[in-house]
């Protein structure tokens, strides 16, 4: 679905960004794109979305080249950025005016994940709050049923209810055949979520693991100070030590946060 | 299904549709603050010519200062979401080819206006003059009439082709010059649009003072001619018609290659 090689990037009079960077992903997953600030997130997935275009080496998005923007990968991708503009519009009215150029919009699902939101066709676009407008766009991206999905920090601005609402409203939402690509760098929001990690630093992939790959190879446990000896990386947690351990014969959940930082301090996983 | 990736006709008819639920209320404030400001404008107008004097001349010049003010100014302000990355961003990602949005850009920023605003201008001038001249007799004048007063300005009723030309070329580069600008600059177009232009015929008058000068070209002007390189007016005439349509469709890839180039 996404296929990257030897990719390289850089703003104008600027060092580059990417330098070689090469990844693939398949349908049906929801891929958790992680790095530290500056890491090129926001960058990586505008230039899957053609907003932005590669210096040198190949990026195709659906057997597409996004910079081309043709409108048959168009109505396939929809991205949610990080932030966002709505015109003075109503909800109803903004649906009547940018539905139509989705061929596969899906009005009942939109109605549900609206309720769901508890937000109303009334409701003014402007006078919604930052977490309520990005629970719109939320809801009106996967309303596209467009196969990809961007989205840049989408927890960002909605409040601990909401957080949990996403989660359950993208998870029940999708398709087999939809990749879903999430930026965050605050992971625990997408814990439970995504199936697929990619870690983004210095300009290039240094990690790209399911987490079912990930929870055969390593575990994820609580200890002391004695036990933290035979971990593969520990951080100092409250009343002992955060570990990431080899796996032995039982999995434990994947703690993306102790991961993400193990990965970034030059830790090998598997 | 197949999706039409060149251009779709459909789309292009979304676009106008898209855009007027989005400006639905600002459209109609905008159409009565013009008219309103237009009708001040005549009624200003009259009352310093001291109504008696007032012709049809009159209601011809302020139309063309109207339509060439109105008209940079509202080219000027072209691909309004390129002036944010937000909206560029909403913008570029809208399912329509770069072909649809440049063609809807120039029917709702060019060609509407050439089309609506002489016959918003004949509707209102003779509106306005109909009422005051009920009010104020003295307004003699008070019907406006577009031939009328190209008759007068085509003063034996003839015009030349390539003038012709020239006058349309001369009338598009009013609107498409600001309308790439308006592509090329994200932020304070029209000001950026008439800086570089004010640069560009600054230089270019710059350098034919020097070039004239150097050259001392005033020596070689054959007696009794204005021009050097042309046997005569409609030679000039026709390389201005030529040149000027070379500068817009220039003006026009810019504008083009700034949209289909377009990063956010």
């Amino acid at each position: 679905m996404i296929q990257i090689q030897d990719l390289h990037f850089a703003y104008p009079r600027q060092r580059p960004l990417f330098k070689s960077l090469s990844a693939e992903l398949k349908p049906g997953s929801i891929t958790g794109l992680l790095g530290k600030n500056g890491a090129g997130k926001t960058s990586l997935i505008k230039l899957m979305a053609g907003l932005l275009y590669p210096v040198s080496g190949k990026l195709s998005v659906l057997g597409y080249i996004p910079g081309k923007r043709e409108v048959s990968m168009l109505t396939d991708i929809f991205l949610v950025p990080e932030e966002f503009y709505f015109p003075a519009i109503n909800i109803s009215a903004y649906l009547k005016a940018q539905a139509p150029f989705y061929p596969r919009f899906d009005k009942e699902l939109m109605t549900t994940i609206l309720t769901e939101f508890e937000l109303h066709p009334d409701h003014h676009l402007q006078r919604l709050s930052h977490g309520q407008k990005k629970k719109f766009l939320i809801a009106f991206a996967l309303s596209t049923k467009s196969r990809l999905l961007l989205l840049d920090e989408p927890t960002n601005g909605l409040d601990i209810p909401s957080k949990a609402l996403f989660r359950k409203i993208l998870a029940g939402s999708l398709d087999e055949d939809q990749l879903v690509i999430i930026s965050t760098h605050q992971v625990k929001d997408v814990e439970n979520l995504i199936d697929n990690i990619i870690v983004l630093d210095n300009g290039a992939v240094i990690f790209q693991q399911t987490i079912q790959e990930i929870a055969q190879k390593v575990c994820f446990v609580s200890g002391s100070s004695e036990e933290r000896k035979e971990a593969i990386y520990s951080e100092a947690v409250p009343g002992g030590y955060r570990m990431m351990i080899p796996c032995g014969q039982e999995e434990t959940e994947v703690d993306i946060e102790l991961l993400f930082n193990a990965v970034t301090n030059g830790h090998k996983i598997g | 299904m197949q999706t039409n990736n060149s251009f779709s006709f459909h789309r292009l008819m979304l676009l106008f549709r898209q855009k007027l639920i989005i400006n639905k209320r600002r459209y109609p404030l905008a159409l009565a603050a013009f008219s309103g400001s237009l009708i001040i404008s005549f009624v200003f107008a009259q009352t310093i010519n001291n109504f008696g004097d007032w012709s049809n001349m009159h209601f011809v010049t302020t139309f063309i200062s109207v339509f060439v003010i109105g008209g940079i100014a509202y080219a000027g302000f072209s691909f309004p979401p390129f002036r944010s990355k937000e909206k560029s961003m909403v913008y570029l990602m809208l399912p329509a080819t770069n072909g649809e949005k440049f063609v809807f850009e120039i029917l709702s920023r060019i060609v509407v206006f050439i089309i609506l605003m002489p016959l918003l201008y004949w509707i209102l001038a003779n509106l306005e003059g109909a009422v005051f001249h009920y009010y104020f007799p003295e307004l003699v004048n008070y019907k406006f009439s577009f031939r009328d007063g190209f008759l007068t300005i085509v003063k034996d009723g003839k015009f030349e082709f390539w003038a012709l030309i020239l006058t349309l070329q001369g009338i598009l580069f009013i609107f498409i010059a600001p309308f790439a600008g308006a592509g090329y600059f994200s932020k304070s177009p029209l000001v950026k649009t008439l800086l570089t232009f004010s640069i560009v015929v600054i230089g270019y008058f710059l350098f034919a003072y020097i070039v004239d000068k150097s050259l001392n070209l005033d020596g070689l002007r054959p007696v009794g001619k204005d021009q050097i390189f042309f046997r005569d007016g409609q030679s000039v005439i026709r390389l201005l018609s030529i040149s000027m349509f070379i500068i817009n469709m220039t003006f026009l890839a810019i504008a083009w290659f700034s949209l289909k180039e377009k990063e956010a």
